[in-house]
């Protein structure tokens, strides 16, 4: 007899027969949950929360562990419990296998593998005397109905072909149409393409084998532009006052990415030429830069790009170092700020195609937002600040070991931070949940007000929290709140009304709903309505580099979608100051 | 009930935000026939002065900034037509024009800056956002401005503001007006590399160059 388990965080619903331990149920379904000790019951790495099942009486052992780790009584540990009857269960972090919560995990949902980049293998007759037909017209008979696209570049082919009557190649085709690369014998087992995440401050790569449209391998990186400085913002002021710099911006960002791509490929002995695609998803700024476009239009209101949707770009004209003839897509601009990551974050969560009013959110920097109203979308980027990356913060920092990522009060203040290294700093998502813990405890008033006479609030030993600090996040909360406010508004909603809420960004994971909503930075909402969905911009490259269908579905969509401009709406100002109080709304 | 408690009575309600207290006090001061400049500089303007103690402290944000605004601005109002038929409008500090400069739409700071100076005594003339540097000028012409108060939020903006200063010298304009610039990327180094007589970091201390300079000019 089958039962169903339904997984918090995330909703994620799988079935397991009677008897089956959850442990290895969870494991079977991809959750790496930490088994240190053998599944023995010795070291308590594997406690789950019970929300909805059988509770069995642990047995001494678990007893003592259970209350050695202070776990509320309907904790288990999963490599004792045996399921017998449906559940929900919580999956607490400390469970789950340490991870870099820089994300380089977006939804997975199935889609047709049919990228744009396909391999045929050929065999021609060879040309005789009484027959001498040209390469080109010998390929095209084997495209019956399609007029292809030849590019004398394809035809530079190096390697001389065997002997025998039949020459075997094959022809790399992309849409259907265009031939960009002949390669001799048969080579369709190696076709490789790129999905990058251009983040402002990391850049992600990964490598995914087209045929099977399984990713590879994934390297991370920092974005090298930022010595010109950590926002968007300020790489724009570079560019736009001296060409040379925008020029060096372009160098830069390529370069950073030619590292990691080589770094890839170097792994897997794999020639650059077999990478025959690379789909960019990165918000519209970071697009001109990468393209080394002027940047003028997007430095001063109305603050317009200069292109949505691009087709495909030969892949030497942008410097990416994949196969010269091969392609570079960028996935279309939407509008202003709002860039080709967010598309891609909508083809990943599939936001057209789910029913009802949905909210999607991506948490970082440009603070994107974008509603869908039954088949209507409105899009706006709330310009949150650095925030929640850590950034103008006393004791900020990025998402990396050693960052205080999560809080939470029992009887004191206690902090977990990322790799389990001594506390260096805060990042974005422990930001939330010590300003949600110290408003619960009243160490700071709704206004954001420190109370009481010392300026600061210690954290640890050598981390404060100080009243600039508080002000910081108030600030970048009211943005995302105004954000979201107006755009209901907008469509005649209210929070009640929405179906899904999507949270994607750094923070989408480790970020802590019930602090997020006590401190209105997303409306009080059930928790079985909001899905973290990662880095969905990666996810959605992923998608767009994998199907045909996807990338055409993304470019209707962007077309529909509708820029609201916050700082154009007479209710901005109001909303936003209203917006600085700490407090749930709904 | 004297002076001093209905002044301090005044400075409180603005300290509270409380826009009903502050309306009822100026309609008793009229009553009354207080002395209406001594009930703007004792009471109302007092009050003002401790929410920017307030706010320099760390305890006081912006919405506690705008409401005190706010009451001012509803105190001025009752008071107003009895101060212009006694001729009383030299309690005006100051005329200032003030917008967010040519491509530049972040109005929040502006709009404090022209509240907390209007609240202060000074007459404003506040032209919005995305203001043409010709426009600026063109006004601040018209109006006899004493003050030119130029706020943007991005490294890309905020060269316009050099623009506008080096369009008055070109003109042989630039004694005519003080040029207070400020604004999130706005510094003390680039206020003084442009020629600006003045950095307003805050809306707070924007008011206490502003007094400066006014006082200056006149």
């Amino acid at each position: 007899m089958t039962h169903t388990i339904k997984i918090l965080p995330g909703g994620r619903v799988i079935k397991a027969a009677s008897g089956t331990i959850l442990a290895d149920a969870l494991h079977e379904a991809g959750f790496p949950i930490s088994l240190y000790c053998g599944k023995m019951g010795l070291c308590g790495k594997c406690f789950v929360e019970i929300i909805r099942g059988g509770l069995p009486h642990p047995d001494s052992q678990e007893k003592i562990i259970l209350e050695r780790l202070l776990l509320a009584n309907n904790y288990r540990l999963s490599c004792r419990y045996r399921i017998s009857g449906s559940l929900m269960i919580r999956i607490p972090e400390e469970s789950l296998l340490p991870q870099m919560p820089v994300l380089t995990q977006g939804v997975r949902r199935t889609i047709a593998i049919d990228p744009p980049a396909k391999k045929v293998a050929l065999s021609l007759p060879r040309p005789d005397l009484s027959t001498p037909l040209a390469l080109t017209d010998l390929i095209q008979s084997r495209f019956p109905g399609v007029s292809l696209k030849i590019s004398a570049e394809a035809l530079r082919v190096q390697a001389a072909f065997p002997e025998g009557p039949d020459m075997k190649m094959t022809a790399v085709v992309y849409k259907g149409s265009e031939l960009t690369d002949i390669e001799p014998q048969d080579t369709t087992g190696r076709n490789f393409g790129l999905a990058v995440d251009l983040g402002t401050t990391t850049l992600v790569v990964e490598l995914v084998d087209l045929n099977s449209g399984k990713t590879l391998d994934t390297e991370v990186g920092l974005n090298a532009q930022n010595r010109y400085g950590a926002d968007v913002v300020s790489r724009i002021a570079a560019a736009y006052a001296d060409p040379e710099k925008s020029r060096e911006l372009k160098e830069v960002v390529v370069g950073a990415l030619n590292e990691m791509i080589g770094r890839l490929l170097e792994k897997r002995h794999i020639p650059s030429n077999f990478v025959y695609e690379a789909v960019i998803a990165g918000n519209t700024a970071m697009n001109h830069l990468f393209l080394g476009l002027p940047v003028q239009t997007l430095a001063v209101s109305p603050y317009y790009a200069l292109f949505s949707l691009l087709p495909a770009l030969p892949a030497a004209s942008t410097g990416l170092a994949i196969n010269p003839r091969g392609k570079v897509y960028l996935a279309p601009n939407i509008k202003s700020f709002v860039g080709g990551d967010i598309a891609a974050g909508l083809a990943a969560a599939d936001l057209a195609s789910l029913p009802g009013n949905v909210l999607f959110i991506d948490l970082g920097t440009n603070g994107e937002i974008v509603l869908k109203k039954d088949r209507r979308f409105t899009a706006t980027s709330t310009a949150a600040g650095p925030a929640f990356e850590g950034m103008n913060i006393s004791c900020g920092m990025l998402a990396l070991p050693g960052a205080i990522y999560k809080a939470e009060f029992r009887n004191k203040l206690h902090v977990r931070t990322i790799s389990g290294r001594p506390a260096l700093g805060v990042c974005g998502s422990g930001l939330i949940d010590l300003v949600a813990v110290f408003l619960k405890n009243g160490l700071i008033s709704s206004q954001g007000q420190i109370q009481g006479p010392g300026k600061r609030i210690r954290v640890t030993k050598d981390i404060f929290l100080n009243q600039k600090d508080i002000r910081q996040m108030q600030l970048a909360a009211a943005a995302v709140k105004t954000g979201i406010r107006l755009l209901l508004a907008k469509s005649r909603l209210v929070s009640r009304d929405l179906d899904a809420v999507y949270v994607a960004g750094a923070l989408g994971s480790t970020l802590n709903l019930y602090n997020s909503m006590a401190l209105g930075l997303l409306p009080k909402c059930p928790e079985k309505k909001i899905f973290f969905i990662g880095n969905s911009s990666l996810a959605g490259a992923r998608a767009l580099l994998l199907s045909r269908a996807e990338r055409s579905r993304c470019e209707k969509l962007v077309r529909r979608v509708r820029h609201l401009s916050l700082a154009e709406d007479a209710l901005f100002q109001k909303t936003f100051i209203d917006a600085l109080e700490f407090g749930a709304w709904s | 009930m004297n002076e001093a408690e209905l002044y301090k009575d005044m400075a409180q309600a603005i300290v509270d935000g409380n826009k009903e207290a502050a309306v009822s006090l100026a309609r008793e001061a009229l009553a009354k026939k207080m002395d209406l400049q001594g009930v703007i500089e004792k009471g109302y303007i007092a009050g003002i002065k401790k929410v920017g103690e307030l706010w320099e402290q760390g305890e006081y944000f912006l919405p506690e900034l705008i409401t005190s605004a706010e009451c001012m601005k509803a105190a001025l109002a009752v008071l107003k037509p009895m101060l212009e038929k006694a001729h009383l409008d030299a309690a005006s500090k100051g005329k200032v024009v003030i917008g967010t400069i040519e491509g530049d739409i972040h109005d929040i700071g502006k709009n404090l800056v022209a509240s907390m100076l209007s609240a202060n005594g000074f007459d404003v003339v506040d032209l919005g956002a995305d203001v043409k540097l010709e426009r600026f000028i063109q006004k601040a012409q018209d109006e006899q401005a004493d003050l030119i108060c130029l706020s943007a939020l991005l490294t890309t903006t905020m060269l316009n503001q050099r623009r506008l200063i080096e369009i008055l010298k070109e003109r042989g304009l630039r004694g005519r007006f003080k040029v207070l610039v400020g604004g999130a990327p706005v510094t003390k180094k680039w206020a003084a590399d442009i020629g600006a007589d003045g950095y307003g970091e805050n809306a707070l201390t924007a008011v206490k160059l502003a007094k400066d300079l006014a006082a200056k000019k006149r």
